[in-house]
């Protein structure tokens, strides 16, 4: 009798994009693709993951069954213990839905959820700008800010699993004197409607987006320069919150606006009047892919640990 | 009848194991027989009886008694002896030096603490040298039984030189070899840690910590500092800077020359920082951060600001620790940090600030932390010396508190 080469799924769930592959025994991306995000909520969500990978084992010629190890990425805060959801604004009902329960009815019991920024860490760690690291975080700034953490070698979870949630870290206009709300202060920053709303009350008027703001900075465009280096300060003041605590390696840029090195750039200049040692920051090797090169890389680690069907 | 089957041939590694665990039923189930012994340990009796044997040739266990069973006959009871080895914990602290001595259990023997000699370098080192051989000597212990000496230190060693520094407030220690000569002057050698780690590890020990898998301590006295401890490791960084949360960008413009220099946080909350913002603010003259503290609880408008202020900074910190790293217990030390009154009003802002509350506790061993965790670090090296096994790299628990009950 033969054995099946066995495969693993990954995806990497996003509030606009949904990214999936099927990987070989080694983690190593066999076919991948990106559609926007069900907008209805969790539950079409779900069948929609469970749907990329039906469509990716047709790409690759194979029985969907035999992608054994899945795990998935989730923007969202996972508590380690009772693998329920949480901090997810950009995905509705998510935090009521069993994810894990819904993959394993679907794929067996193999199968992981995994904070999205924490797989990107890993992508980076396993064939990315941080191979080198014992201790390294990557740093995603986009529509919200996020953190994965490696240290000692490890991914560092916490322990509710939601350590590196960074939205309401202290850093920006002065938290203790305002009304609390709900969303976090550092993301009230730099989140991508804090950067469009700070251009738009300097004076500037063509920007909707963040994009448009760096297709002006382009341009020459004074106001989109300000609103950047205001930014990059706050970033910078981030950096050094994470280097006073942890005392990282490197600190890795990515999501929309981190991988820009007209946002890192800045950042890397601010730094140094900030700190007295030096801080070591990078962009993200693997780009956007980081997160769904990192599902696909944990997912083959899991398949090498247990090669048999459980 | 057949013959008995021959045993197997005791390789060196098996009686290591042996050893080790005949070792680790005594340390956590004295006293015990060796029947009892045998039971917890799964080792035949005669493996048994020649692991208590070689234990007692060596001074490690004497018998304490006998069972009080009231059938058959009764069995010795046995103990590990406090001659089996003697550990030292020490404490340098800016302002006041503490020794401590337990011993092979964990049972501490005694303890001592007098002002730091404020002339610093070579002062210091001898009156570390001449505390800890005079505790030794009222505790009838010789120095020689001393097999494990570690001391808590502020600032970073360098693991060249053996010198400690960024350690502003203890003067002259930056240029001399502090592991060398401290070694040589106790005739034993020495490892040196960082403060608030061993504080830290005191806390996990005896203290308000015990049985937690992942606790911050956040320090706050003379400096503000921060241990991280995760799933029974201490969280030491890149370069041992972790915990360095001093330069946090809270509380003032961190662009400013001293921001850069001592630490923006620091600069502001730091004992120095409490005396400077109360004189700022218009309070009259002060010694210590202390008295802007009892001065504030005695109606001064000014301290009570200034309190307020530094617990409202104090908060910021804490909220940036807990959303990095998600600890499952905060707990405040450090002579401000552990005052109750303090931590209230920390406690207060922190749960305006933070969607994610997280469970807060004062330091119990305020100001014995330190000492308590250098003795803690002290067993397990001398532990690890007589039953460590190259096989097996993880350290043996250390006893509960409950053995204190022995202290004299």
């Amino acid at each position: 009798m033969t054995r099946e080469t066995a495969y693993c799924f990954a995806a990497d769930l996003g509030g606009t994009k949904l990214a999936a592959a099927i990987a070989d025994a080694r983690g190593g991306i066999v076919a991948e693709l990106t559609e926007p995000t069900d907008r209805r909520g969790a539950a079409y969500v779900a069948e929609q993951i469970a749907a990329c990978a039906d469509k990716l084992a047709q790409t690759v010629g194979i029985e969907v069954t035999r992608a054994r190890h899945v795990m998935v990425g989730i923007p969202g805060a996972i508590d380690p213990r009772t693998g329920r959801v949480s901090l997810t604004p950009n995905i509705a009902g998510l935090e009521d839905f069993d994810v894990l329960g819904f993959l394993r009815d679907r794929f067996g019991p193999d199968v992981a959820i995994e904070n999205d920024v924490n797989l990107a860490m890993l992508g980076e760690h396993a064939l990315g700008c941080a191979s080198h690291c014992r201790n390294a975080a990557f740093l995603a700034l986009g529509t919200g800010a996020g953190l994965g953490l490696l240290i000692d070698d490890k991914l560092f979870r916490g322990a509710r699993g939601s350590a590196g949630e960074i939205a309401d870290l202290p850093i920006g206009r002065d938290p203790t004197s305002q009304i609390p709300s709900a969303s976090g202060t550092f993301e009230l920053e730099v989140g991508s409607l804090a950067i469009v709303d700070r251009y738009r009350r300097q004076g500037g008027t063509a920007a909707a987006t963040v994009r448009d703001i760096f297709r002006l900075l382009e341009q020459g465009d004074e106001v989109a320069a300000s609103v950047l280096d205001t930014t990059a300060r706050w970033v910078a003041l981030a950096v050094v919150t994470l280097q006073s605590l942890l005392d990282l390696e490197l600190i890795v840029f990515g999501g929309s606006i981190g991988v820009r090195p007209e946002l890192y750039e800045r950042v890397r200049r601010t730094l140094p009047a900030l700190f007295s040692r030096p801080i070591t920051i990078a962009p993200s090797r693997l780009g956007d892919r980081a997160g769904l090169i990192g599902a696909a890389w944990a997912a083959g680690q899991a398949l090498r640990q247990n090669p048999e069907p459980a | 009848m057949s013959t008995p089957m021959p045993s197997p041939p005791i390789t060196s590694v098996t009686r290591q194991l042996s050893r080790r665990s005949v070792f680790e039923a005594l340390l956590h189930r004295s006293p015990i027989s060796r029947a009892d012994l045998a039971k917890v340990t799964s080792l035949s009796k005669q493996t048994m009886s020649e692991v208590i044997d070689a234990f007692e040739q060596q001074g490690l266990v004497r018998p304490v008694g006998r069972t009080s069973g009231n059938v058959g006959r009764t069995a010795v009871l046995y103990e590990l002896s406090p001659e089996g080895g003697h550990v030292l914990g020490i404490d340098l602290g800016a302002r006041r030096l503490t020794v401590a001595l337990a011993d092979i259990a964990g049972r501490v023997l005694a303890e001592a603490d007098e002002p730091t000699d404020s002339r610093g370098g070579a002062w210091t080192l001898d009156q570390i040298a001449r505390l800890s051989d005079r505790l030794a000597r009222d505790n009838h212990t010789h120095p020689s039984r001393i097999r494990s000496i570690v001391m808590a230190t502020p600032g970073v060693v360098n693991p060249k030189s053996g010198a400690i520094e960024m350690a502003p407030n203890i003067t002259g220690l930056d240029h001399l070899n502090v592991v060398g000569l401290l070694g040589e002057k106790l005739g034993s050698p020495v490892v040196l840690e960082n403060d608030i780690n061993l504080a830290l590890l005191g806390e996990i020990w005896h203290g308000c910590a015990q049985n937690v898998d992942n606790v911050a301590f956040l320090a706050l006295g003379s400096g503000v500092g921060l241990g991280l401890y995760v799933n029974g490791r201490l969280v030491r960084g890149e370069n041992g800077a972790a915990g360095e949360i001093g330069y946090l960008p809270i509380g003032g413009d961190p662009l400013q020359a001293e921001s850069r220099l001592q630490g923006c946080l620091e600069y502001q909350i730091g004992a120095n920082g409490v005396v400077r913002r109360y004189r700022e603010a218009g309070g009259s003259d002060v010694d210590s951060e202390r008295q802007v503290f009892e001065r504030a609880q005695a109606g001064d408008p000014i301290a009570a600001y200034v309190v307020e202020e530094t617990a409202r900074l104090t908060a910021l910190a804490a909220a940036a620790v807990i959303a990095t790293v998600d600890p499952q217990l905060l707990v405040l030390g450090g002579s401000v940090g552990a005052r109750p009154d303090f931590a209230d009003k920390v406690a207060r802002v922190l749960l305006q600030l933070s969607a994610r509350p997280v469970e807060i506790r004062t330091s119990t061993l305020g100001r014995r932390a330190g000492v308590v965790g250098a003795l803690s670090v002290a067993l397990r090296r001398l532990h690890d010396e007589f039953f460590g096994v190259a096989e097996l790299a993880m350290a043996l628990p250390l006893p509960p508190p409950a053995h204190r009950n022995a202290r004299q």
